[in-house]
């Protein structure tokens, strides 16, 4: 038992227990203190100026806000998904089992639709870039799945291919040395690439080329398909047409029509056409990993142009509205449980407006409010 | 507690437990960090580092008794080694003594509380100021942070003795800095 009657001004600074009796005020403190005083008059003093310079102590608090924080943590989320992914233990053959967690952090490629044929030049470009052509003649390891289970497949540079039933996928002897790291596809896969600026990823599926700025994804291409589908959930692709790479030979894609896919967005490109066109998925999912991330969907008298901002950052898509006409607006709406579209259609049903789907962004048509 | 529990989701590979525990932890990282430099970018980047470097050994981080107290250690190493890169090729002993510490305290607290004067405030600002670089960074560490005398040895590199002797000194400081302050008035 500590006998406080010894203790001096510097003595109930450095005291725990005294600490806590001026920080947090309790009442089983504060009866203790009161008693004690009245035992130790002579000691008043000392308590009340121990108690000041405690009071003085206090610290400015340099944070950052809520919305830098959580740019913060999902800047974290993503560097992590970029890591080299641990092997559970090592497996005696090349193919691990399939592991269902990463799932959530994929961006898709489906090759999707209906039969179509081509005649003339066009068909002559398809054959250029289908997997055959492409592949026989470079010298090239091939796995191929012909099991009727996902199998997974590790890259020389540690990146894993999860390749599904009926799929082939190859890559060059020289994959761990080039200066790009290229695999050809035919079928699906999802991919988990670890991080390498200077050395661009590359996925060949036909006629589409996506090029890896730093995520995981899956692709799925098998031959004969009308209508190429790419989409994102997180992490950044660029995807543009081989033709156009063949055409100028540059890697970088923004040059040439190659086109920049962000969480939620996805791509068509149709064959026949030679198009892309940008649209948003049918239930875009929030970036930010797990419920807690998602909390702040309860607003009250909030200014709308805020809830739209919140809106986009939580799924990474672009909405656009103009701001003057939206200002004076406020919404009170509880959004936890909803899509993101019912979210969109709540606020907008709210203000009177209406939205559309433009490019792969939201665009809100809206009168103003008095 | 809750770091336990998310250091045993962290071991079973549970991505979102890092970026809770990064969430929960940031206010009193950041706020050490930047007592050693003034450059936020720099701070925010480090602390990206640490908590990858978290989730790199996280099949070991179970053994962590106190993740704040890893976690404040980390950055300040890693703070502290940037420094060093850009000063030149200071020995690591002399950085790690001869550091910058500008925590500010607040006096705002006493401003409401007390209602005391905007000249009295500032004047306390002065005082507070007068403190040494190591005598602030303890009265941060202990006060602020709420650390042990073991752990702020550990950050501070000093036996447990010279944290009592260091703690004393600051605190008589503090209490004479307060008086002359209160009685020449």
């Amino acid at each position: 038992m500590k006998d406080y009657s010894l203790y001096d001004v510097t003595d109930f600074v450095m005291d725990e227990d005294f600490i806590r009796w001026v920080k947090e005020n309790k009442k089983t403190d504060n009866d203790f203190w009161h008693s004690w005083l009245s035992r130790n008059e002579d000691k008043y003093l000392e308590v009340a100026e121990a108690r000041r310079i405690l009071e003085f102590i206090g610290t400015k608090k340099n944070v950052l806000s809520q919305d830098e924080k959580m740019h913060e943590v999902e800047k974290l989320m993503h560097s992590i998904q970029n890591l080299e992914q641990k092997p559970e233990g090592r497996s005696t053959s090349v193919f691990t089992l399939y592991k269902k967690w990463w799932m959530a952090a994929a961006m898709a490629i489906l090759i999707g639709g209906s039969l179509t044929y081509f005649v003339g030049g066009k068909k002559k470009e398809k054959e250029q870039f289908a997997y055959d052509a492409m592949t026989q003649p470079k010298r090239l390891i091939e796995n191929i799945n012909t099991s009727d289970k996902v199998i997974t497949i590790k890259l020389p540079d540690e990146s894993t291919v999860e390749l599904a039933a009926d799929s082939r996928i190859s890559y060059g002897n020289n994959f761990g040395s080039s200066g790009t790291r290229d695999v050809y596809l035919s079928g699906e896969a999802f991919f988990k690439v670890t991080k390498n600026p200077s050395r661009p990823f590359r996925v060949f599926a036909n006629e589409i080329v996506t090029k890896v700025l730093g995520t995981s994804f899956i692709v799925r291409s098998f031959e004969k398909d009308s209508v190429i589908q790419v989409t994102v959930r997180t992490g950044k692709v660029s995807v543009y047409s081989q033709a156009t790479t063949n055409a100028q030979e540059t890697s970088s894609p923004g040059l040439h029509g190659g086109i920049i896919l962000t969480p939620n967005q996805k791509l068509f490109y149709e064959k026949s056409k030679q198009k892309f066109q940008k649209g948003l998925l049918d239930n875009p999912l929030a970036i930010y990993p797990g419920e807690n991330y998602r909390g702040n969907m309860m607003f009250e008298e909030m200014s709308v142009v805020k809830v739209f901002d919140i809106l986009g950052r939580d799924y990474g898509i672009n909405i656009v509205y103009d701001n003057d006409l939206l200002v004076p607006c406020t919404v009170t709406a509880d959004l936890r449980n909803e899509s993101f579209y019912r979210k969109i259609e709540l606020i907008c049903r709210a203000i009177g407006a209406r939205y559309e789907i433009i490019d792969g962004q939201v665009v809100i048509q809206a009168n103003g409010c008095d | 507690m809750v770091d336990n529990d998310l250091l045993k989701r962290l071991q079973q590979n549970d991505e979102v437990a890092l970026g809770m525990l990064m969430k929960l932890h940031y206010d009193d990282i950041y706020n050490y960090a930047i007592s050693f430099t003034k450059d936020s970018g720099l701070v925010k980047d480090s602390i990206q580092e640490i908590f990858i470097s978290l989730w790199q050994r996280r099949e070991t981080a179970g053994h962590i008794l106190s993740l704040k107290y890893y976690l404040l250690r980390a950055i300040k190493n890693k703070i502290l080694k940037s420094l060093q890169r850009n000063k030149g090729k200071q020995e690591w002993d002399q950085v790690k003594e001869g550091y910058d510490f500008f925590h500010e305290f607040s006096v705002e607290q006493m401003i409401i509380e007390k209602q005391i004067s905007d000249e009295k405030a500032a004047r306390l600002r002065r005082t507070i100021s007068l403190l040494t670089n190591r005598q602030a960074e303890i009265i941060f560490l202990k006060y602020y942070q709420h650390l042990d005398v073991s752990q702020i040895a550990g950050l501070m590199d000093i036996s447990r003795q010279s944290v009592y002797n260091l703690l004393h000194e600051a605190i008589l400081r503090l209490r004479s800095l307060w008086q002359a302050e209160f009685q020449t008035r």
